[in-house]
């Protein structure tokens, strides 16, 4: 295992902190940039010496940027399977990432508050997260980390076309802003199906946990902009963050407050179910475990649940994830050995004081 | 996001609720409008002189235009939705116009942030650090190979990089 990597085992990271504004409702934002070298064909078309010029290029650059807070490089090709999934469950690195071959990189910054990677689909992809709603400190970090890396690689743009990106979806500002929302209530009171129309209308995508090809568990969604070109990204922002989020917001907690009025016994029955499968099961999977966690972390938001955080939720909802739950046992485990292990390491967590 | 029926680029995501149920669906113009869900858009001469280019000889001159810096094929792009390098949107400038407004939502302009040419004068200083640390590793690989000529190359720009550099560092 990385070292760098087993550093961050025993934090929840940045976008899970729960520390930040409105996070009843946003879980966490994120501002993405991609950018491409000028002087080299983008992934599709490079070769491998060319994969590993451009790796050993942006990787010195980034090694050698003035960068906002500390941060380490992790070489992909010599990290192994479950350091990577762990990666991804971190939100540090894409699936895609994860999954490829060919040589690959990523800057990860000790608080995991930013991350770099480096021949992705693009050469480089730069992301912000902070926790709650925070879209503005994304983007000015996001900016700040660019401007540094920019100064010394010259990126491929056009005065017409912007950021010229491997796919034509990312092309202009390259950026892609994104929330993570918990939207439990909107699903109890059989909304959500209209929150999805609104979101299409806005020209918005809706994804699940772990970005785009993920499907939505728990209850958590991610929402982003779909458009790069013809808005800057000032306006792109202002749309997001002053626009669309409160609207979304609004809704989620206006719903609470119908269950919480109009059905108080469904909502605390849903919530004491959810307490009751994580504190009882024997058997539990990672999906079971989400579902679980939406609810608790809906009646602790509401101040519905006694004894428990939202730390502590987050803390299960990350260490239960199959790579770090990997990572803690410290073994592979098949099919109802893992379910039961992950049943009592809920268990532990769950009971008041460690007693 | 990659059409749900082919590897291009989604440009037409809609939810369609049936039953109750939604079902997200994304999917390039062609497939959209094969699947009946919106009208095929009007053809550009261009894309009429295409088909019958096509009708003809079997083939379109449009699939069949490569890039001639990497070597991308009109058709390639078609079927993954990535291109080859930043000369693409030039070579296929014309094909790409129609899939940059259906992505973009009918934008054709950058109004954002150009990249950062200006070098801060603090910023500046690190930067040519680190360069400077970078030749001196390359020296010392030159003269391990004994690449005098390299090495002495390597000894002048280190030499003007030193003197740019405030004293006392």
């Amino acid at each position: 295992m990385n070292p760098q990597i087993q550093k961050l085992l025993g934090k929840n990271g940045e976008w899970l902190a729960s520390t930040g504004p409105e996070s009843a409702v946003v879980v966490s934002s994120r501002v993405r940039l991609a950018r491409n070298l000028a002087d080299f064909p983008f992934m599709t078309k490079a070769g491998r010496s060319q994969r590993a010029e451009l790796h050993r290029l942006c990787r010195e650059q980034l090694l050698s940027m003035p960068s906002p807070r500390p941060f380490f490089y992790i070489d992909m090709e010599k990290t192994d399977q479950v350091d990577r999934q762990l990666m991804v469950e971190r939100h540090l690195i894409s699936k895609q990432h994860a999954s490829g071959d060919g040589s690959r990189g990523v800057a990860v910054s000790d608080d995991e508050a930013f991350s770099i990677m480096v021949n992705e689909e693009d050469h480089i992809r730069l992301q912000v997260i902070r926790s709650g709603l925070q879209l503005r400190e994304c983007w000015r970090e996001a900016d700040t980390l660019d401007n540094a890396l920019g100064q010394h690689l010259r990126y491929a743009f056009s005065d017409r076309f912007g950021f010229l990106t491997a796919c034509p979806t990312n092309l202009g500002t390259g950026m892609r802003v994104s929330v993570m929302l918990h939207l439990p209530a909107l699903k109890l009171t059989g909304e959500i199906e209209k929150v999805f129309v609104a979101a299409k209308d806005m020209h918005l995508a809706v994804r699940g946990l772990f970005g785009e090809g993920t499907e939505a568990i728990g209850d958590f969604y991610q929402i982003s902009n779909q458009t790069t070109l013809g808005r800057s990204e000032e306006e792109i922002l202002a749309e997001f963050a002053d626009v669309i989020l409160p609207r979304l917001i609004a809704a989620e907690l206006s719903a609470r407050s119908v269950l919480e009025q109009e059905r108080p016994l469904m909502l605390d029955d849903k919530i004491g179910r959810a307490v009751g499968l994580l504190r009882n099961a024997r058997l539990l999977s990672s999906e079971e475990a989400l579902f679980g966690l939406s609810h608790l972390r809906l009646g602790v938001a509401m101040g519905r649940v006694a004894n428990l955080t939202m730390p502590t939720i987050n803390r299960i909802f990350l260490t239960t994830q199959p790579g770090h739950f990997q990572r803690t046992l410290g073994q592979p485990l098949d099919g109802d050995a893992r379910k039961a292990a992950r049943a009592s390491y809920v268990r532990q967590l769950m009971t008041p004081s460690g007693g | 996001m990659k059409c749900d029926r082919c590897n291009k680029p989604a440009t037409i995501h809609f939810t369609e609720v049936r039953d109750g149920k939604s079902l997200e669906l994304h999917l390039c113009g062609e497939c959209a409008a094969e699947s009946g869900y919106v009208q095929q858009a009007h053809l550009t001469m261009n894309e009429m002189l295409n088909e019958f280019v096509k009708a003809k000889t079997g083939m379109s001159n449009r699939d069949a235009l490569v890039c001639p810096d990497c070597g991308m094929k009109w058709q390639e792009f078609k079927d993954t939705g990535l291109l080859g390098c930043p000369k693409d949107y030039a070579v296929f400038s014309d094909q790409l116009r129609g899939v940059i407004e259906n992505a973009q939502h009918g934008a054709t302009h950058h109004t954002g942030k150009t990249p950062a040419a200006a070098v801060a004068p603090e910023d500046s200083v690190k930067l040519r650090q680190a360069e400077l640390s970078r030749l001196k590793k390359d020296l010392t690989k030159a003269l391990e190979r004994e690449s005098y000529e390299v090495a002495a190359t390597l000894r002048d720009q280190i030499k003007t990089l030193e003197a740019a550099l405030p004293p006392g560092r």
